[in-house]
């Protein structure tokens, strides 16, 4: 990013001429590199390099955006005098039009490595595969018109598709995904995952209708509290959770928070999309409602923006949203959570979730599940959809919490009004009584 | 051509591919107004983007950018990239005149207080309008190729969405509806839509009959001619699909976006393609590459949602017609115990594969074709194959919706439908 922080400041100052009022330029450089594999070729190649950015003045009375699709000084001028005129302020003198800036060249995402380095992971995992592998390098700068300006850049890598795995009687398409900041363990976690998602397994029969007793194991339970706490949280939601602050909504047992700063997990940040450090914050403290996600448009008198506001890009206007969502370890063992469970269904992946604020309800989508009876596995079923109401499921949480805390990687892209940000959650093992399940097809 | 970056980038082409080569250029503007109880946010953007899509030894790339600077690296970095080798399009050749966007946009209409009256006075007070976002928009794409195209379009754009909660007692139900305008505001269709969504499911009733004649509102139409789109786009058909047979003997389905734009992202010309003529599948819809795979004419629908991923083929302005229309009156007195599906609750899911669809929504139940009180939720379900073939009936009153490209339906029924 090469704006002039002290010159654009200067222009965003006569914007915010009450305490309230917030005024700031958010610029975006993006590099996208995305690959199709089919069986080891690569069938098609892509590269994706864009800039944007955008001047925001938000006061009491409404708020006004203005975006351009360059992010240089001339680009950051058009932007904030379209804003001024937009409020009803002189805008910026207009200087004579210059070619655009040349922006300085986005940093080597170093692809090559991994284009080497993923055939032997499929060939030996996955021989027989469909699978996208997208790594992206988003750089970002926020200039308010009070305070510093701040820059913070994400590296990610994404995994998804299908392959062909074996099953008791026969081959069959298994949907793989894998979502993870780019570390020196990724290339080691997603070996793993690799190998644990293509394991033989029986053939899966149509799961059943009714209620029933659930497990999310192996992190999955952070995809359910993403969608019944994370969501209803963000300040501004209205929700069954509305106005029940400090109630006590489950076993004292769940601690759950939302902490940006894991950037170990894909939905991590050091800087919001408003500049704003991050701060964890308790969701759920020892079974009660505890806090929620703001941006500096929801921070109230007391309480600042707990570094939650976020954007798609630099096109639209931040919202207060999650980021990654941790629910606390507890004491028990597997097989002592399998006991408790006694009879019902052990679910390691969820596709994905959906939840209306408005009434609590919420589903969340399994690809399959292992039926458990008498306290032990049983055989497996196949795809099913899980739903009930928040109130209702908080307060069915069984209280023997798994002891090991893991990360659902393949929770990553979460939609709200059309904005699509990264998120991910790491979970223990839970079990949750009475949920409505039913097959999916 | 008068720009020198574009210039630059079409000569880089040339060298890399010499024939085999497009450059995709889309300048657009674009005002929105979202209005709430609590105040106006607008937001004003101005996007440009520039794509290429060239065969370099004989194997395809693609590289993106939001100038031509942008894009001259993209495309030397994906360069470095082997990609399998693919035999290029046959490219198509045409010259336009240029266009440029219309001018300034008008700013949209603030709607917020006359849509909230109409959903009250709609759900008589039960639902409440929450949110209403409203765009204006205009475009300009160009397409030049290697084999001397360069064409040029503009486009324009009136769509936005709505929320609305419905309350009774201490229930709620939130209602998202995504509406297009082409001819001016409809306030009333849309204020329907909403308080249905948002007050239906609160009658707690489940339904009453377990099979039946099925009724859809034209947006649930319009959601499952959407859902069914994939059939006419894909290479390999399912095995379940009869080519001679496929929809009742009523049934056409066309698409023609000629009306929005003479070229499609490719820059072969728009036409008229009936994708299914009297209940037999008569054609697919081809982008250039998958009209080269199967040795097909490319019918002008390689569709470009964005400028940052590449065309394929898709819809571009898809609708159910028929010779015999008759009046939603009618087809309402034809529903001797049904349902009358008025809005899905989630979306709907075809599984092509194995030949099942499972639609939810909410709706009115029906007997001797009178409304016999709401019904809060309910499931249609089965084979595809089944449902496409018991199409009876579909009425005059067709409307497009945006899913995202429009997609036209009328009320249509259908026979002999499951329901749980």
């Amino acid at each position: 990013m090469n704006l002039d922080t002290a010159t654009v400041a200067r222009w965003l100052e006569p914007l915010v001429k009450r305490p309230e009022e917030i005024a700031e330029v958010f610029a975006e450089r993006r590099r996208e590199i995305t690959i199709d594999w089919r069986d080891g070729e690569i069938r098609e190649a892509r590269e994706s390099l864009t800039e944007g950015l955008s001047a925001r003045w938000k006061g009491l009375s409404g708020q006004r955006l203005a975006f351009v699709s360059r992010c240089d000084e001339e680009g950051a001028r058009q932007a904030v005098r379209a804003v001024q005129r937009e409020i009803g302020l002189s805008p910026l003198p207009v200087k004579p039009a210059r070619g655009r800036e040349e922006s300085a060249a986005p940093a080597g995402l170093d692809a090559e490595r991994w284009i080497k380095r993923l055939p032997a992971l499929f060939t030996r995992h996955a021989p027989r595969h469909r699978l996208r592998w997208t790594l992206r390098d988003v750089a970002r700068q926020v200039i308010p018109a009070r305070g510093d300006a701040s820059v913070f850049a994400r590296r990610l890598m994404s995994l998804d598709g299908t392959f062909t795995a074996a099953s008791r009687l026969g081959d069959e398409k298994r949907d793989f995904a894998f979502h993870a900041p780019v570390g020196e363990s990724t290339a080691e976690e997603l070996r793993v995952a690799l190998t644990h998602a293509g394991q033989p397994r029986d053939t899966a029969t149509p799961c059943g209708e009714g209620e029933t007793d659930v497990v999310l194991a192996a992190g999955c339970a952070a995809v359910l509290f993403h969608e019944i706490l994370s969501h209803p949280l963000e300040a501004g939601a209205e929700s069954p959770l509305s106005g029940l602050e400090q109630a006590r909504l489950g076993p004292a047992e769940v601690e759950v928070r939302d902490d940006a700063n894991r950037l170990d997990l894909f939905g991590g940040y050091e800087r919001d999309d408003e500049g704003v450090a991050p701060r964890m914050v308790k969701l759920l403290d020892a079974g009660r409602l505890s806090g929620r996600l703001t941006d500096r448009a929801h921070a109230v008198a007391g309480a600042p923006s707990n570094g939650h506001a976020r954007r798609a890009g630099p096109q639209e206007a931040p919202l207060p949203r999650g980021s990654n969502l941790l629910v606390g370890p507890g004491h028990s063992t597997a097989d002592e959570i399998l006991r408790r469970l006694s009879s019902g269904l052990w679910i390691e992946q969820i596709n994905g979730g959906s939840v209306e604020l408005a009434s609590g309800r919420f589903r969340l989508y399994f690809p399959r599940a292992r039926r458990v009876r008498r306290g032990r596995m049983a055989d497996e079923c196949g795809a099913g959809v899980l739903s009930g109401e928040i109130l209702p499921v908080l307060r069915s949480i069984d209280p023997g919490i798994g002891r090991e805390v893991r990360a659902c990687r393949a929770l990553a892209w979460c939609a709200r009004g059309g904005q699509v940000v990264p998120v991910q959650g790491a979970a223990p093992d839970m079990l949750v009584r009475k949920f409505f399940v039913r097959p999916s097809r | 051509m008068n720009d020198p970056g574009f210039d630059r980038v079409c000569e880089e082409l040339s060298r890399r591919a010499p024939g085999e080569w497009e450059l995709y250029q889309k300048t657009g503007e674009s005002l929105d107004l979202e209005a709430t109880v609590a105040g106006r946010a607008t937001t004003a953007r101005r996007e440009e983007g520039w794509a290429a899509r060239w065969w370099e030894g004989s194997a395809p790339r693609f590289a993106s950018g939001s100038s031509p600077e942008n894009l001259q690296r993209a495309l030397a970095g994906v360069s470095r990239i082997s990609t399998s080798r693919e035999p290029p399009p046959a490219w198509p050749a045409a010259k336009s005149p240029p266009r440029k966007a219309s001018g300034s946009i008008e700013p949209p209409p603030d709607l917020f207080e006359e849509l909230q009256r109409q959903v009250s006075a709609e759900s008589r007070g039960e639902a409440l309008l929450q949110g209403l976002a409203v765009r204006r928009g205009a475009s300009t794409e160009r397409v030049v190729n290697g084999n001397g195209l360069d064409v040029s379009f503009s486009g324009e754009l009136f769509d936005g969405h709505a929320l609305a909660i419905g309350r009774k007692g201490s229930r709620a139900c939130e209602a998202r509806v995504v509406f297009r305008w082409d001819q001016g505001p409809d306030l009333e269709s849309l204020a329907r839509r909403l308080a249905d969504r948002a007050t239906l499911p609160l009658s707690d009733k489940p339904t009453p009959v377990d099979r039946g004649e099925w009724l859809l509102e034209p947006s649930v139409g319009a959601a499952l001619l959407s859902a069914l789109a994939p059939l006419f786009c894909e290479d390999t058909l399912p095995k379940w699909v009869h080519r001679a047979e496929l929809f009742a003997p009523l049934v056409t389905i066309a698409d023609d976006a000629s009306a929005d734009a003479l070229y499609d992202g490719e820059g072969t010309q728009t036409r008229r393609v009936a994708v299914v003529e009297g209940g037999a599948l008569a054609a697919r819809l081809h982008d250039l590459r998958s009209a080269r795979r199967e040795d097909a004419t490319p019918t002008g629908h390689g569709v470009r949602p964005s400028y940052r991923v590449p065309p394929a083929p898709g819809p571009r302005r898809i609708f159910f017609e028929t010779d015999t229309p008759v009046p939603q009156r009618e087809l309402l007195a034809r529903v001797r115990r049904g349902l009358f599906a008025s809005a899905l609750t989630s979306p709907a899911r075809f599984d092509f594969e194995r030949d099942r669809y499972e639609v939810e929504f909410t709706g009115i139940a029906v007997a001797g074709g009178r409304a016999h009180g709401p019904v809060a939720g309910a499931r249609a379900r089965g084979r595809i194959s089944q449902l496409l073939r018991r199409i009876t009936g579909l009425s005059t009153d067709r409307h497009f919706f945006p899913m995202p490209y429009p997609a036209g339906a009328p009320t249509l029924l259908v026979e002999r439908t499951d329901f749980d």
